[in-house]
C-alpha cells in the first residue's frame, strides 16, 4: 500500500505534461521523417531493377545475354538501357548518359566465356550522396547476379542441350563473372567499390551529425538555462538595473555560450578526426583505400573542415539566439526544459533525414521545408563540401546568416523592452504589480 | 535630511492593457538623505512604480528624474545613480559570496580601486566573515539577503531602491538592517523602500506614500498621517485610507 502510494507519486512527477509532450512530438517527428524518407526510397525502388549497360564486346553471345536480361527484368518492372561509353572518363560518360551506374562489358568478354575463364565486367557507379537510401538501386552485387544469371542461361542453352558441359565449364559457371569496380564522385573517378566508399564515408562522417546535434542541444540548453535562471532567480532584474547596457548583457551571454560551443566543437572535431583516422588506417591499411578516398575528394581537407565549421558555428549561434528568446518565456525550471523542445525537434528532423536520404532528391515541399530549418545546412555541410555542391552550400550560408540576423533582432527587441519581464510561456503576460 | 531632491516622480503611469493601469499618475519626491517608503497591498502598483524608476520597465506616461537624469531619456545615467534590490531577489548560486560582491562592484565602479573599495564596504555591511568564501548555494535565506543588501548599498548610490528589504531576515538581522539604513541616510544616502510591514516602515521611514490600485493616495511622515487620521499606528492609517478610497468608488 505504502509502496503503491510512493510509486504513483513518483510516476506522476516523472510523467509530467512536458514528458508526454516530448513523446508525442517525437512520434510526429519520426512519422514525418519516415514519410519523407519513404518517398525517396520509393523513387529509388522504382529504378532499382533498371540496368544501364555498355556492350563493348558486341557479339551474338552478349546480344543474347542482353536479350535474356531484358526479358527477365521486364518481369520485375526493370529496364535495360544500352549506352555507349567511349572513354575512360566515367564521370563525364555517366553525366552524358544521365545514368547513376553502368555495367561495361569489355571486348573479349565472349572469348573468356568460351574459354571458361571468368569474364571481366566493369561496374561504374556514381555517388551523388552518402545517405544510406540514396544508392539503393545501383549495387554491384545486383549487377553481378543479373549478369551471372544471363551468362549461365546463354551457356546452358548453347552447351547443356548438346551434353557438352565439361568439369571446367561447370566450375566456371559457379562464378562466371569477375567484377572490376569504379566509383564516380562529382567529376572524379577511382577504381574502388562504391559499397566500400559508402562504408568508409559513413564511418568517417557519422561523427559530424552526432556532434552537430549534441552541440546545438548543449549550447541551447546553456543559454536557455542562463536566461531562464536569471529570470526565475530574479538576478536578471539586478543585472539590468546595473549601469550596463542590455546589449552588453545579451552580447556577453551569447559570446560566452558561443565560445564554449566553439571550444566544444573544436575538441570534438579534433577527437573525431583522430578517431576516424585511426579507424580508416586500420580499415584501409595497405589496400590503397585511403588514397582512393582522397582522390575522390571524400576525405575533408582543412578548407572543407573550415566550411563545415562555419555552418556549424552559425547553427550554434542561431540556436543560441532562439534560446535567448525562449529563455525569456520560462516561468520555472520545468517550463525551461519544455522550451528546448522546438530546437530539439527542428534539429532531429534534418539529423535523421540527412542520415538516410539525399535531401536534394526529396519532394519539393519536403525539401524546401527541410531547407527552411536553419540547422539542416550544417548537417548537409560536409556532403556539400565533399561533393562540390557549392551553390547549395553558399545558399545555405546566406540563409543561415539572414536567419541569425532576424533572430538576433527579435532577441534584442525583447531584451530592450518590458517583454523581458512580462513574457511567459503561452504568450500570456505575467505582471507583478 | 536635506532639501535637495534626489528623485522627482511626476505623473508616472504604466498601462499594460488599454484602460488597465498598474500605476497611474504617481507623483512624489525623495530628498537627499531621506527614507521614503511606498506601502500598499499586493497588486497595488508598488513594484511597477519601483521598476519604472529603476529603468526596468518603460513608463507609459510621466517621468522620473534621478539626480538630474530622466528615466526616459537617460536610463544609463540613471542606473549609475541607483541600486535596486528586488523583492525575493536571488544571487548567482554557483558563485562564492565574495566573488558576487566583486562581480557587482566591477559593474558599478569606474576603476579597479573603486571596485576594491566597494567590496571592502560590502564585506563590512554583510558581516558574513569567512562565509563569504563559501558558495552562495550554501547560504541561508537570511545570509543571502544580507549579501544582496550589502551589494545594493556598498556603492553608496544617490538612491537605493529596496523592495521588501528585510524579507526573510530574523528579528535581530532585520533590526540591524533598519539601523544600517537609518545610519546611511544620516550620511546622505537616499532610500526608496517598499514594504508590507507597516511597523517596520513606521520605524524606519521619514515619509511614506500609501498606494492602492495604482494610485498614490497619501504621502506624509508617519506621525503626520497618524495624526491626520487620528489613528493609533500606520497600519490603521493604511486601512482607513484604503477603505475611504473603496467607499468613494462604491466598493465597500
Amino acid at each position: 500500500m505504502k509502496f503503491r502510494t510512493l510509486f504513483f507519486k513518483e510516476l506522476r512527477e516523472m510523467l509530467s505534461a512536458q514528458t508526454i509532450l516530448v513523446m508525442v512530438i517525437s512520434v510526429f517527428v519520426l512519422a514525418f521523417a519516415g514519410k519523407a524518407m519513404s518517398k525517396a526510397v520509393e523513387d529509388n525502388a522504382e529504378t532499382m531493377m533498371d540496368l544501364t549497360i555498355c556492350d563493348r564486346d558486341d557479339t551474338e553471345f552478349t546480344r543474347n545475354m542482353l536479350k535474356f536480361l531484358r526479358s527477365n527484368l521486364a518481369q520485375l518492372d526493370g529496364e535495360v538501357t544500352v549506352i555507349d561509353v567511349t572513354t575512360d572518363d566515367y564521370a563525364a560518360e555517366l553525366k552524358k548518359a544521365d545514368a547513376k551506374s553502368v555495367i561495361i562489358i569489355p571486348e573479349g568478354f565472349t572469348e573468356s566465356v568460351q574459354n571458361s575463364e571468368p569474364a571481366t565486367v566493369k561496374f561504374v557507379q556514381r555517388l551523388s550522396s552518402l545517405a544510406t537510401f540514396s544508392n539503393l538501386n545501383t549495387g554491384s552485387q545486383v549487377a553481378v547476379e543479373y549478369l551471372s544469371a544471363a551468362v549461365k542461361d546463354v551457356v546452358f542453352s548453347a552447351k547443356v542441350a548438346g551434353g557438352k558441359l565439361t568439369n571446367t565449364e561447370v566450375s566456371f559457371l559457379n562464378d562466371p563473372i569477375h567484377l572490376e569496380e569504379s566509383t564516380v564522385v562529382a567529376d572524379k573517378s577511382e577504381d574502388i567499390s562504391a559499397s566500400i566508399v559508402m562504408s568508409l564515408c559513413s564511418a568517417q562522417n557519422m561523427v559530424v551529425p552526432i556532434m552537430m546535434f549534441v552541440l546545438v542541444m548543449m549550447s541551447s540548453n546553456m543559454i536557455l538555462n542562463a536566461v531562464s535562471t536569471e529570470k526565475i532567480d530574479k538576478t536578471l532584474e539586478t543585472l539590468l538595473s546595473a549601469p550596463i547596457s542590455r546589449l552588453s548583457v545579451i552580447a556577453a551571454k551569447m559570446l560566452s555560450a558561443a565560445v564554449v560551443a566553439a571550444m566544444q566543437a573544436a575538441v570534438y572535431m579534433i577527437g573525431a578526426r583522430s578517431m576516424m583516422n585511426g579507424v580508416l588506417d586500420n580499415v584501409s591499411g595497405d589496400t590503397g583505400y585511403s588514397e582512393a578516398m582522397k582522390n575522390l575528394g571524400l576525405t575533408m581537407d582543412a578548407g572543407q573542415y573550415v566550411m563545415v565549421g562555419i555552418q556549424m558555428f552559425l547553427s550554434i549561434l542561431i540556436a543560441l539566439s532562439i534560446s535567448l528568446v525562449l529563455g525569456v518565456l520560462a516561468r520555472d525550471s520545468k517550463s525551461a526544459q519544455t522550451l528546448t523542445l522546438p530546437i530539439m525537434m527542428f534539429t532531429m528532423i534534418p539529423y535523421m533525414l540527412s542520415m538516410f536520404v539525399d535531401i536534394r532528391t526529396m519532394s519539393p515541399m519536403v525539401k524546401y521545408f527541410v531547407y527552411a530549418i536553419p540547422f539542416s545546412h550544417a548537417f548537409m555541410a560536409s556532403e556539400n563540401a565533399m561533393f562540390g555542391n557549392t551553390a547549395l552550400y553558399i545558399g545555405g550560408l546566406i540563409y543561415q546568416t539572414i536567419f541569425l540576423a532576424v533572430c538576433m533582432f527579435i532577441a534584442l527587441r525583447i531584451f530592450m523592452s518590458d517583454r523581458i519581464f512580462t513574457m511567459t510561456l503561452g504568450g500570456k503576460k505575467k505582471v507583478n504589480l | 535630511m536635506e532639501n535637495e531632491k534626489v528623485l522627482e516622480v511626476r505623473g508616472l503611469s504604466k498601462q499594460y492593457k488599454k484602460g488597465v493601469y498598474a500605476s497611474e499618475k504617481v507623483t512624489f519626491d525623495v530628498h537627499k538623505g531621506e527614507i521614503f517608503a511606498l506601502i500598499g497591498p499586493n497588486g497595488a502598483g508598488k513594484t511597477t512604480t519601483i521598476r519604472m524608476i529603476s529603468t526596468l520597465l518603460q513608463a507609459t506616461e510621466g517621468d522620473a528624474v534621478i539626480s538630474g537624469h530622466s528615466i526616459l531619456t537617460e536610463p544609463e545615467n540613471v542606473r549609475r545613480c541607483i541600486t535596486y534590490l528586488p523583492d525575493e531577489a536571488g544571487a548567482y548560486k554557483n558563485m562564492k559570496g565574495i566573488d558576487y560582491l566583486k562581480f557587482m562592484a566591477e559593474l558599478y565602479a569606474d576603476n579597479k580601486q573603486q571596485a576594491e573599495e566597494y567590496v571592502k564596504t560590502g564585506r563590512e555591511i554583510c558581516e558574513l566573515g569567512d562565509r563569504l568564501n563559501d558558495k552562495i548555494a550554501s547560504y541561508s535565506r537570511g545570509m543571502q539577503r544580507k549579501l544582496l543588501l550589502a551589494r545594493a548599498i556598498m556603492s553608496k548610490p544617490d538612491l537605493a531602491i529596496l523592495d521588501e528589504p528585510t524579507s526573510g531576515l530574523d528579528i535581530i538581522n532585520a533590526l540591524e538592517i533598519r539601523r544600517m539604513i537609518r545610519s546611511l541616510a544620516r550620511d546622505g544616502m537616499s532610500f526608496l523602500l517598499s514594504s508590507h510591514n507597516m511597523l517596520e516602515i513606521e520605524y524606519v521611514s521619514d515619509r511614506v506614500g500609501i498606494i492602492a490600485q495604482g494610485h498614490l493616495l497619501e504621502t506624509g511622515t508617519p506621525r503626520e498621517l497618524i495624526s491626520k487620521y487620528r489613528a493609533d499606528n500606520l497600519e490603521d492609517v493604511f486601512e482607513l485610507v484604503v477603505m475611504r478610497k473603496e467607499l468613494k468608488e462604491g466598493k465597500a
